[in-house]
């Protein structure tokens, strides 16, 4: 028998080639891909939350429902004159601004910089953080000048029945 | 303690137990893995089984690309992992015994793999379980040189297993007429 050649040649078995059940790696190349595709599944799957929030917000469902508030009388507000209130919380102060006869505009008046409260200067017809002289656009909250970078909350305003009254906080959008 | 699986080969009578119990076995999904061959067919009635000889240095498991052929701790030589096997079948054109068998359907290699989960407790495999003529046996390392011990042959020829392509882990008991001279398989 000895002049059979049935010998193994050399030593086969290696790390890529193994045939001893023992020796058989932990992770093998299929495993390998299972573990990356079962990965991306769970980021897959993980991700779906964000989807669900996404979906609220474009079908507006996340908007917050504040009951509405009065603030004060058309009689009692001249036109280019201002006052303050707070909306929606008793901490959230604001300031509404009569711009025209049927024109208001009411923003959060803690400025987007270092929450100061922001005044309104009749006379230079625009809004200004006394803190750093930030300047803010009357009609749309968005700073002008000076270090706030974010435009004011606004909040909704309607009049009904001679009175002036807030009724939602629009969502700030970067 | 360690056993062996036996053949005594001219014990066999053909009633082909040992198929219908591997065929009955569980996991086995009726099929057998192992054969009953006519020794000279036509010519007498002498019959022998024949189930894998799990190799030392198995040619299905070299041959194997996808090395899905296995080597257990015990040195039985395992059926193809079901994950692994290409159905490639070089497996069962490498096997000097013609042992492997291929299922086309699942295109899948299945052999005998000495019932390992029953042999890794010490439990018989089912045909040696089963096989009511003693040929397949189950026997520790000193039972077996006790049956070499019983055959008084002075041309020292009584061998188990040499005859055959390589050193097996089934030791087989050729019978005297057949030493050497002719290949059973």
């Amino acid at each position: 028998m000895t002049d059979k050649n049935n010998k193994i040649p050399f030593e086969e078995d290696n790390y890529t080639h193994n045939i001893n059940r023992n020796n058989e790696r932990k992770l093998d190349r299929r495993g390998f891909m299972k573990t990356l595709v079962g990965a991306a599944g769970v980021f897959a799957v993980s991700s779906l939350p964000w989807g669900v929030l996404a979906a609220k917000e474009l079908n507006g469902l996340g908007d917050k429902k504040y009951p509405k508030q009065k603030i004060t009388d058309v009689k009692s507000l001249a036109v280019g004159d201002s006052t303050d209130f707070a909306f929606p919380g008793e901490h959230d102060s604001a300031i509404l601004i009569r711009l025209s006869e049927s024109k208001y505009v009411a923003y959060q008046n803690a400025c987007t910089h270092l929450r100061c409260p922001v005044f309104w200067k009749k006379d230079e017809g625009e809004m200004i953080c006394p803190c750093h002289h930030g300047k803010f656009d009357v009609e749309t909250g968005t700073p002008t000048a000076g270090p706030p970078r974010r435009p004011l909350p606004e909040i909704y305003v309607k009049v009904e029945n001679g009175a002036v009254y807030a009724v939602g906080v629009k969502r700030y959008e970067a | 303690m360690k056993k062996r699986l036996y053949l005594e080969l001219e014990n066999c009578i053909g009633c082909r137990s040992c198929l219908a119990a591997c065929t009955q076995c569980g996991g086995h999904e009726e099929r057998n893995r192992n054969y009953v061959y006519d020794v000279n067919p036509l010519v007498n009635r002498q019959t022998m089984p024949l189930m894998c000889l799990h190799c030392v240095n198995p040619a299905c498991a070299r041959s194997c690309p996808a090395q899905a052929i296995q080597i257990h701790e015990t040195g039985a030589v395992l059926s193809a992992l079901v994950e692994k096997c290409i159905g490639c079948q070089n497996c069962t054109i490498a096997c000097p015994y013609g042992i492997p068998k291929f299922d086309t359907e699942q295109n899948l290699m299945y052999k005998c793999d000495l019932c390992i989960d029953r042999t890794k407790d010490g439990i018989p495999p089912m045909c040696a379980s089963v096989c009511p003529s003693n040929t397949i046996q189950w026997l520790t390392e000193e039972e077996i040189d006790a049956k070499q011990s019983q055959f008084n042959l002075d041309n020292d020829k009584w061998v188990t297993s040499m005859p055959l392509e390589g050193e097996t882990n089934v030791r087989v008991n050729l019978p005297g007429i057949l030493q050497g001279v002719t290949k059973l398989f």
